[in-house]
């Protein structure tokens, strides 16, 4: 790992010689919303924030996603798709939100190699920005991770006043730097305290704690608990837990055809929906919204955890921030460890 | 203010009853200002209850979203009916529900509170964007009192309100079994000024201003699982054969289906203000509902949600009804 600084006053520069190879995805605003989007200019960027609405995932996971076109009818055929090789930068991206690049990586990159998502996320380098002020639902640090963790980026910037603290991680990071290594100085003795003192200071902020140890194997005894129940009979099933999770990665395949042409799509698709389990027959092995809401929390603490290195939730906080009913997952895990055998 | 004793006991009363399953109201939520829907099955649970200038969700959804999954060979079905708190508007929407055969009467027990309105919660966020520990928030003739980082800051009520709560024409539940305090009286006048601004704009315009909204949609559907009145067993947007939205997620189908959906609600919805709050993109839908709530009461001089009598707009017919409007 090396560090070096970039002065504030130099980041559109950098972001102008990026753009000149790359896709670049940064933050946006609108009104209230940060949003991640394909900048055409630096001034487009906007890094005033805590983290963005809809998670990038949204890049690599398109929520509508064009997988083949195809002509209808008896002389129809299969147009196949092209997949892009643009390569792409996503600026500014919060450590959580990138750690959510490796957990669905165990689900793309496993039995079947799903090539556009695989394609879009070799052709990616993440630049993370260190999250400084992290928001009142975040909790990162319960999974062991921190608001400045380099682990899941390729190049991490942490805000340490005039400067980024720039510390280039991987192999795709380093290339990237040295080509435009003009733009950088080395970093201080000095630089380095800021950002560790920028590191403590934005864990210290963090106020909301989720408890893991012994939650999956609980997870094994409480499958036909009355807390299921519970947390079901307020929750209105929704998807906005799952729409604006960076880990949810479940979608829909449909056709969507005129008489003339048509494409098979692929579509962001919820768990929470009672339509998401419907089989053809009528038959729903997740018939109420019990099953479903327990589905969920399963899914992250035990199955995700059982089948890979990671809990399939990264402590972004979105879920709690945006439920209509404040079903709090911090809270939901609690409760699973409070409940008796 | 609501006296919390005074409500706590009719919630004790009602789940007493043997005629009754459970009663819904509100509890503190997890966290900053956050309340949730809390369901007593018993007296002692009734005793979380609270009613405060937060409690904003509208628990008319959920007798209708009471999941009736197929009985065991001696399972009798539990017909007793659910006790509800309800303000103004959650009341208007029971109203709405019992006229359209939704729900009868008999079905829910009504625990009603005159509602000098509740606090938009995307308003307070904004205000106090990293706070963790509860806020305490009462309210004062016309503002609010609020504890925060154990600090009160006093604010002007309608700085907080809903925008649907700052104008509202009936803060009394029109029908209730028990009421929580005195009814109000309101000499407030919907004026519309949001929609007269939009109305004032040119046809370009306005479609310019939605589709900016639309596109950001990302048609999760808690606007419609949030309303008391999209009670549909199957949404229209659910079903695949015949197919009337796409699934894919563009401005196009965005458009259809934040169309359809206040379309279906014209004459029906109380304005309670629930799909704006819970959607995810913070788009305006209030306006939308809002625009055919005034085009209706010009139109037909009806008012969704008011009388228990009353029948349906859409279920009504006089040969003199205006159809000016007909192309």
């Amino acid at each position: 790992m090396d560090s070096f600084v970039l002065l504030k006053k130099t980041l559109p520069t950098f972001i102008e010689k990026l753009s000149d190879e790359y896709d670049v995805f940064a933050p946006t605003r609108k009104d209230n919303i940060f949003e991640y989007k394909l900048i055409s200019k630096p001034s487009d960027i906007n890094l005033d924030f805590v983290n963005s609405r809809l998670p990038p995932k949204s890049i690599l996971l398109q929520q509508t996603e064009t997988l083949f076109k195809f002509k209808p009818g008896r002389k129809g055929k299969i147009l196949p798709k092209e997949i892009s090789e643009d390569k792409k930068i996503i600026f500014a991206i919060r450590p959580c939100d990138a750690k959510s690049f490796s957990i669905l990586d165990t689900v793309f990159d496993s039995d079947f190699k799903d090539p556009l998502y695989l394609s879009k996320r070799e052709n990616s380098v993440l630049i993370g920005l260190s999250c400084n002020n992290p928001g009142v639902n975040c909790f990162c640090t319960s999974f062991g991770d921190s608001p400045t963790s380099s682990k899941f980026v390729d190049i991490l910037f942490t805000d340490i006043g005039e400067k980024f603290f720039v510390e280039t991680i991987s192999d795709k990071g380093k290339k990237l730097v040295e080509k435009i290594t003009d733009l950088f100085e080395k970093a201080t003795e000095e630089d380095k305290n800021l950002k560790d003192s920028a590191e403590k200071e934005a864990i210290d902020t963090i106020k909301r704690n989720m408890k893991l140890e012994g939650v999956v194997e609980k997870l094994d005894e409480i499958f036909e608990s009355q807390l299921w129940h519970s947390i079901a009979m307020k929750c209105i099933g929704c998807g906005t837990c799952t729409f604006l999770c960076p880990t949810c990665h479940c979608f829909d395949m449909q056709d969507e055809a005129t008489l003339k042409e048509g494409a098979r799509i692929r579509v962001w698709d919820s768990c929470m929906y009672s339509e998401y389990t419907m089989h053809a027959s009528g038959h729903n092995p997740r018939p109420a919204r019990m099953n479903r809401v327990r589905n969920r929390v399963y899914h992250k603490f035990s199955y995700f955890p059982k089948n890979s290195e990671y809990t399939a939730c990264t402590g972004c906080g979105r879920c709690i921030e945006f439920c209509p009913v404040n079903i709090d997952i911090i809270d939901v895990i609690a409760k699973v460890r409070e409940v008796k055998v | 203010m609501v006296n919390q004793e005074q409500l706590v006991d009719a919630v004790k009363k009602t789940v007493s009853r043997e005629d009754v399953k459970y009663v819904v109201g509100y509890e503190k939520g997890t966290y900053g200002c956050e309340v949730t829907p809390s369901f007593a099955h018993s007296s002692e649970e009734a005793e979380k209850f609270i009613f405060t200038p937060l409690c904003v969700h509208n628990l008319a959804i959920y007798p209708k979203l009471e999941e009736k999954l197929p009985l065991g060979r001696d399972e009798k079905e539990d017909t007793r009916k659910i006790g509800l708190v309800v303000k103004g508007c959650d009341s208007r929407a029971v109203v709405q529900i019992i006229q359209e055969k939704g729900l009868k009467r008999e079905d829910v027990v009504l625990i009603g509170i005159p509602c000098t309105g509740v606090v938009n919660p995307k308003k307070l966020k904004s205000r106090y964007p990293n706070y963790a520990e509860i806020v305490e928030i009462e309210e004062k003739d016309s503002s609010f009192s609020i504890k925060f980082n154990e600090e009160n800051h006093t604010i002007p009520k309608e700085e907080l309100l809903f925008d649907a709560c700052i104008n509202c024409e009936y803060p009394n539940p029109p029908i209730y079994d028990i009421l929580i305090g005195e009814e109000i009286k309101s000499t407030n006048k919907e004026t519309y000024e949001k929609v007269k601004v939009v109305e004032s704009k040119s046809q370009k315009e306005k479609w310019a201003y939605w589709e900016e909204h639309f596109q950001r949609c990302i048609r999760c559907y808690a606007c419609r699982d949030a309303c008391p009145l999209c009670y549909c067993k199957e949404c229209m947007v659910d079903q695949l054969d015949p197919r009337w939205v796409r699934r894919s997620v563009n401005l196009s189908e965005n458009t259809a289906w934040n169309i359809m959906r206040a379309l279906h609600l014209a004459g029906r919805c109380v304005g309670c203000s629930e799909c704006e709050r819970v959607c995810p993109m913070d788009i305006p839908l209030t306006e939308l509902n809002k625009k055919l709530e005034k085009n209706i009461m010009e139109i037909y001089d009806y008012i969704p949600g008011i009388s228990e009598e009353a029948k349906p707009l859409l279920g009504t017919f006089k040969p003199d009804d205006p159809e000016e409007f007909i192309l």
